[in-house]
């Protein structure tokens, strides 16, 4: 038998007066990197940089399921709750889980809503990072969809949201790992996807909060796939051209989940990226 | 056209997996291209007709609408982005989709591979 480097635990940490149940995942030593999933999803969108020995020899990656995601559980009372999540409530919890961790300014890499939180936190809580790797992230896009459709209760919301995000999958993924990526949506709970994209559709926040960013003592580093519909290399580089300092990157052959879709193609952007968040030690 | 409608009418109604994922889409669809109207009538998600147009009596749930160049590129084995997804299309302002939308979405995955049957390198097939 051989185990994965991969190990998972759990924690509980207190977000807006409520206890949230979180599961982490962890591997290698060195530079911490805490690592955010996509709405709909969760922390197995990052098996295969938690795997990567070339990339964990130096670096320690922590990837956590957030609250109602993957085997973080809702919190108590959910059961009446409509969930939507909001800026103010990601934002806290991305900064208790790196304090319960006892992380010490790590390296921020978030995909798709966790790229746009990266960048919240990079306007407003850029001290308690190192650098941050927005990938698939942007300032805001409307939804062209409706959000509703993905919880009602004729059809299955998660075959219907994977159904959707497919369209953000690059044709050059692998078909194992289009339909790995896909299975998470499939699996995510009632509700869930539709109250990430209520974060991720409708709160305009960011945009004015860009310039505020300061590259640097944080880089920032924009990672977008040309397939991505939902992003496109159109929003990121305007995100990117808004906020000082920042760099972009487009990957022509990736999509909107590159991580988990095309592990191998994404590998190298990843490995760029990482290497960009080193700041002089005098600025 | 018509021919690659007909191979895809018999690719669908052989492939078990996507007859099983169709098995409650029981509903007429316009694909209409460069102006061309193809009516397609599902039944329990075999393809039963392939009806053209131009036609003001038949009903139809969705529509599709786009160009040949388009289609042609969507039905590349590596189409470009844009493209590679029927959504996508309309994004790259190729496509337009009409009437009702939520049933297409609770069909989509269906309906999506219906649509990439004259991909020659067809990824479905390897589950049919």
């Amino acid at each position: 038998m051989s185990f994965e480097p991969i190990t998972g635990r759990y924690l509980t940490v207190t977000v807006q007066g409520r206890r949230q149940r979180i599961f982490v995942e962890m591997a290698g030593e060195g530079t911490p990197v805490l690592c955010l999933h996509t709405a709909g999803a969760d922390t197995r969108q990052w098996r295969h940089i938690l795997n990567d020995a070339g990339l964990t020899k130096d670096h320690r990656f922590y990837a956590f399921d957030m609250p109602w995601h993957g085997k973080s559980l809702p919190p108590e009372g959910f059961q009446t709750e409509e969930y939507l999540l909001t800026t103010e409530a990601y934002i806290e919890t991305v900064l208790a889980v790196s304090r319960a961790l006892g992380l010490d300014r790590p390296i921020l890499a978030g995909c798709s809503m966790g790229g746009r939180i990266a960048l919240q936190l990079a306007a407003l809580h850029g001290e308690a990072f190192s650098g941050f790797i927005a990938i698939e992230a942007s300032d805001f896009q409307p939804a062209w969809y409706d959000i509703d459709w993905f919880h009602r209760p004729d059809a299955h919301g998660g075959e219907m949201g994977a159904a959707l995000v497919s369209a953000n999958i690059s044709t050059h993924a692998p078909e194992a790992e289009r339909w790995n990526t896909l299975w998470m949506f499939m699996q995510s709970g009632p509700g869930v996807f539709r109250g990430d994209l209520s974060f991720y559709t409708r709160d305009d926040s960011l945009i004015g909060r860009l310039a505020r960013i300061e590259t640097a003592r944080t880089p920032v580093h924009i990672l977008v796939g040309a397939y991505d519909l939902t992003c496109t290399p159109e929003d990121a580089r305007r995100t990117a051209a808004a906020i000082p300092g920042a760099t972009c990157t487009v990957m022509e052959e990736l999509g909107h989940f590159p991580m988990s879709e095309h592990p191998a193609a994404f590998r190298p952007f990843f490995a760029d990226a990482l290497a960009r968040m080193k700041v002089p030690a005098d600025v | 056209m018509r021919a690659t409608l007909d191979r895809m009418q018999s690719r669908l109604n052989a492939s078990s997996y996507l007859l099983r994922l169709g098995r409650l889409f029981s509903e007429t669809v316009l694909l209409e291209v460069d102006g061309a109207e193809y009516y397609l009538t599902f039944r329990d998600g075999r393809l039963e007709q392939i009806a053209e147009g131009p036609s003001r009596k038949t009903p139809w749930r969705f529509a599709l609408r786009t160009d040949g160049e388009a289609l042609a590129q969507f039905w590349q084995p590596l189409p470009k982005p844009g493209f590679h997804d029927i959504f996508g299309l309309v994004k790259i302002g190729r496509g337009r989709i009409d009437g009702d939308i939520l049933c297409l979405v609770k069909n989509l995955r269906f309906f999506k591979d219906f649509m990439a049957l004259a991909r020659p390198e067809l990824k479905t097939e390897k589950l049919a």
